[in-house]
């Protein structure tokens, strides 16, 4: 499409039988394509397929044990494999990089803006530094960082995740480059602010005429963005194609299996709605106007600020449902979920678990309920000891509860290692050679031994890919055929709820702002929130929800010192006078819905009374 | 503003430190065997004299009475005045006792005055010493981990860790004063007179300069912006000499603000060995002499400093990393 007349003769990047290869192990096997000019081409593939490193080889940014073993990059006809001094001085001035991790991208110690002048200068110093400094400030605000100027003084640290990706966008196209690699640049960032990311991306590939390779692991993504897409399978490119064409006839066999097994929002395939939950018995855990404050010392400031964490929480879980939390990052889904589990106590507001306050329980009371709720961590990598094998590991919790023989808890543990699908021969084998999939496993078997009645499961599948997930959801719905469990699932990935959970609710800033059963919140959502994280979420599909209208701009405000009013309203599309004056609370819209907003009609009586009381502040 | 409420919080704290330091050095001195006033007078003097005396001075009151005087005087500014060196220098030994010349005994702040800025003095050129040893081996070292600068770094300061000050002073005294005749090593009669234990004092530093900036440069050189500023387009001058080096520099700050207090308080041996007329030895003549107004001075001085010492670090430490809140 942006294919100008003079653009279209030449190719901008053109690359002939590169190899690359870590020691004797080859990476990438015999890589070419070519790239037009301000076109945007994406690349994808399964994680290890070697994306990363052919982001890295195109940016002459390969280091140790990693090399080229033959073939050419070609930008602008000249070699950049055969002449690495050239390659260099081409380094952030015409070849630009974004990677996917813009928390360590900048010096800590130094500004924002100080480092965006100083890059620019180091590739153009014939750029004065007012000039600079100039220019750093208007793409800021291309970027849409908001007050631009001030930020520009702001260190790295003083940037969100979604905001600090931007900077680094800025960093990148401050030299106007002709070739900007970005790998995986919405990977860590929440589904509003990545789509805002995409769109921004798109708008400067316009406004600029920069071409992109943009590399990312969602098929969805890639289609999204570019204007053509090449598949990457084992270090080989084996397929290249336009989006429409590629989810079409797709021509490779590892496409054609991403696509099949491509979760879907709205086009059937399945889903957790099917299931029958009878609503009328007692749930297995009712959480009431649930509030908690954590105190900070904000910096520059005199006394203390309170950032509310968590704030009118209000929902049901029944037996036999599978629960979803979804919210973006920083909405309170964790400390939620330290409430829930007792290992922090509320400022205001209970967690009943079969009729027993949580909140109010004593030390010895939550310990033994503690094995009847049990939780499944977020992180595959950080909460196993590394010393232990995971037979002891499994051991400990019986151990620790006084239950059985020496002897019968190892049966237990053999046992719950068969049913979670790990081998018994890794019963003396240590966690450290365990991959992120087996070790998830392994935490859920951990879980599991005390025979839980409920699973708490804080982002446990956000590590894992496409298909390990697949998997891992498949065993949590045979384990809950075979011993009922009741399941929570915290995510930020709607994708996965829509798939596997009956009921969800949907958090923002540490409020439920909509508790729905999943048909109804993925077709007839009560909240324009909801309706926003659908709009932005990542699918092949034809969207019930236009980005265009339902897309928010800028990211949540700070928890801290919140304004009165409805906590959306700064970045509702709908908000009006009274979303700023007075804090709607969770009504009832029929069939066990409920939505916190002003727009849906006045029910007789709100249902939940307590939900309308703010906490003491 | 803020500045102003950090200098107010940790002053507050360096004031009770301090105090707690005088109550401490306060009653240990008073604990001690060795009676002071025995000295003062001398061992031929009458026991009933030796009471006489002491009942005089307030030394036989208990303790937190002496202590509160004392400190009551302190507040204004007053650290009293030395049991045992007249107002002209030389100490009073017990022979001469006179009962006449204890008016004019010397004021403890004024020796503690005429003593610091040599030490000082010392302690500042010790630190540029081994600072120029220090750095450019530090970090070179910190650039190759693993390496053949890395080892140099490692054996270099095994080498001086190995070396007793001591020793190392004597053999230098030997080296470049008496046989090369290049520098004077023993008193004071001169700027150059601090060079020789300066320099000792150095080889002493260098090694925790050494250490800490291999390790820290090792690990900013590790991290993920130096490794992106590269593809940035930054050149290596520019990553290792902008970023790397000032992202390494609170750990040694931090080892710097130990080491110079520790040096401010006085360095005994060095000192006694160069005949240095510095803190040290004031200190070392205090002790011996049992002098308690001289070697509390010195103690609530050197806590001073002490404190200062560290919030000036803080403060440093902040400027150069933001991150780090007070
Ligand atoms: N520095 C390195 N040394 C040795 N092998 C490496 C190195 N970097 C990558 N590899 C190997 O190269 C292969 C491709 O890795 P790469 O990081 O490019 O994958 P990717 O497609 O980017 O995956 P992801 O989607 O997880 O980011 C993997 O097998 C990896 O183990
Ligand atoms: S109450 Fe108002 S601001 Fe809040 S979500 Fe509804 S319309 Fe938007
Ligand atoms: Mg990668």
């Amino acid at each position: 499409m942006a294919l100008d007349t003079t653009g279209a003769t030449e190719t901008l990047l053109s690359v002939r039988g590169l190899g690359v290869a870590a020691g004797d192990k080859p990476i990438l096997t015999d890589i070419s394509f070519d790239l037009a000019p301000c076109s945007i081409l994406s690349v994808i593939g399964e994680s290890g397929s070697g994306k990363t490193v052919l982001a890295r080889a195109l940016a002459s940014w390969l280091s140790a044990p990693l090399r080229v073993t033959g073939g050419e990059i070609r930008f602008r006809g000249r070699d950049l494999v055969a002449d690495p001094g050239h390659a260099r001085s081409l380094a952030g001035r015409e070849i630009a990089y974004v990677g996917g991790n813009p928390a360590g991208a900048l010096d800590p110690t130094m500004t924002v803006g100080a480092q965006l002048v100083e890059k620019l200068r180091a590739v153009r110093p014939d750029i004065p530094a007012a000039e600079a400094r100039a220019k750093a400030i208007r793409l800021l605000e291309a970027v849409h960082i908001p007050s631009a100027a001030r930020r520009f003084h702001e260190y790295p640290f003083q940037y969100s995740g979604g905001m600090m990706q931007r900077a680094m966008i800025v960093d990148a196209l401050i030299s106007d480059p002709a070739l900007l690699i970005a790998d995986n640049i919405t990977q860590p960032l929440d589904v509003t602010v990545a789509a805002q990311i995409l769109k921004l991306m798109r708008e400067l590939n316009h406004d600029f005429s920069t071409a992109i390779l943009f590399i990312c692991s969602s098929l969805p993504v890639a289609c999204d963005a570019s204007d053509e897409v090449m598949v990457l399978h084992e270090g080989r490119v084996v397929e290249r194609q336009t989006p429409a064409a590629l989810v079409a006839r797709p021509g490779h066999s590892y496409t054609r299996e991403l696509i099949a097994e491509l979760p879907t929002l709205w086009q059937g395939g399945e889903t957790g709605a099917g299931r029958e939950i009878d609503r009328n018995r007692r749930a297995i855990m009712s959480v009431r106007g649930l509030a908690k404050a954590y105190e900070v010392r904000a910096r520059g400031q005199a006394g203390v600020s309170r950032v509310q964490a968590v704030r009118n929480v209000d929902f049901d879980v029944f037996p036999g449902d599978n629960f979803g939390v979804v919210g973006e990052s920083g909405c309170g889904k964790s400390s939620l979920m330290r409430l829930l589990t007792g290992l922090e106590r509320p400022d205001a507001g209970s967690v009943f678990f079969e009729g027993e306050n949580v909140a109010a329980a004593s030390p010895k009371r939550l310990r033994a309920l503690r094995r009847k709720f049990q939780l499944v961590l977020q992180d595959p990598y950080g909460c196993l000891p590394p010393q232990s094998p995971i037979g002891a590991i499994l051991e400990e919790p019986l151990k620790i509860h006084r239950i059985g023989s020496a002897a019968e808890r190892r049966d237990r543990a053999r046992a719950v290692m068969a049913e979670v699908g790990l081998s018994d021969s890794l019963y003396r084998a240590l966690p450290t050679g365990l991959s992120a999939g087996q070790r998830q496993r392994l935490n859920v078997a951990r879980a599991m031994i005390l025979e839980p009645r409920l699973l708490i499961m804080d982002e446990t599948l956000s590590a894992l890919d496409q298909t390990e997930q697949g998997k891992l959801l498949d065993l949590f719905d045979k384990l809950q055929a075979q011993h009922g469990f009741t399941y929570i699932f915290i995510s930020h990935d709607l994708t996965m709820v829509r798939q596997v959970c009956s009921r969800i609710a949907v958090m923002y800033l540490g409020e439920t702002v909509e508790v729905a059963p999943n048909e109804r919140l993925f077709f007839d959502p009560g909240h324009p929130y909801s309706r926003a994280l659908l709009s932005a979420a990542p699918t092949l599909e034809e969207r019930r929800y236009r980005p265009e209208d339902c897309l928010l701009e800028g990211e949540p405000p700070s928890p801290i010192d919140l304004p009165p009013g409805c906590a959306f309203a700064s970045r509702c599309p709908q908000a009006f006078d009274r979303c700023r004056a007075e804090n709607p609370a969770l009504r009832a819209r029929g069939d066990h819905a409920l939505a916190a907003c002003f727009l849906n009609p006045d029910p007789d009586i709100a249902l939940h009374e307590t939900a309308t009381e703010t906490p003491h502040a | 503003m803020f500045i102003l409420r950090f200098l107010a919080r940790r002053l507050g704290q360096g004031a009770i430190i301090i105090f707690l330091v005088s109550a401490l050095i306060f009653t240990l001195l008073r604990v001690v065997p060795g009676d002071p006033v025995r000295l003062m007078v001398g061992g031929m003097a009458p026991d009933t004299l030796v009471e006489e005396i002491a009942a005089e001075m307030g030394l036989r009151d208990p303790i937190h009475v002496q202590f509160g005087r004392y400190m009551g005087k302190v507040l204004q500014g007053d650290l009293g005045e030395s049991f045992v060196r007249p107002a002209s220098g030389a100490a009073v030994g017990g022979a001469s006792f006179d009962d006449s010349t204890r008016g004019e005994r010397a004021k403890v702040l004024d020796l503690i005055a005429e003593t610091a800025p040599m030490t000082l003095q010392l302690a500042v050129l010790a630190m540029v010493f081994a600072l120029m040893i220090g750095v450019p081996i530090g970090v070179w070292g910190g650039l190759y981990p693993g390496r053949l600068p890395d080892r140099l770094a490692l054996y270099t300061s095994s080498l001086f860790v190995s070396l007793p000050n001591f020793w190392l002073g004597i053999v230098l005294a030997l080296l470049l004063s008496v046989k090369l005749n290049l520098l004077p090593a023993i008193g004071y009669r001169g700027f150059s007179y601090t060079i020789l234990p300066a320099l000792v004092l150095a080889v002493e530093i260098a090694p925790f300069i050494i250490r800490t900036l291999t390790v820290s440069v090792a690990g900013v050189m590790g991290q993920s912006f130096i490794d992106i500023a590269k593809v940035r387009g930054l050149s290596r001058n520019q990553i290792v000499f902008r970023h790397a080096l000032k992202n390494s520099a609170v750990p040694l700050l931090n080892l710097l603000g130990v080491q110079f207090s520790m040096l401010l308080g006085g360095v005994l041996v060095i000192e006694f060995i160069f005949d240095y007329p510095g803190l040290g030895l004031l200190t070392i003549n205090a002790v011996m002499q049992r002098d308690f107004p001289l070697i509390q001075g010195i103690a609530i001085v050197t806590a001073a400093v002490f404190v200062l010492i560290n919030i000036a670090v803080d403060l440093l430490a902040t400027a150069i990393d933001p991150r780090l809140d007070y």
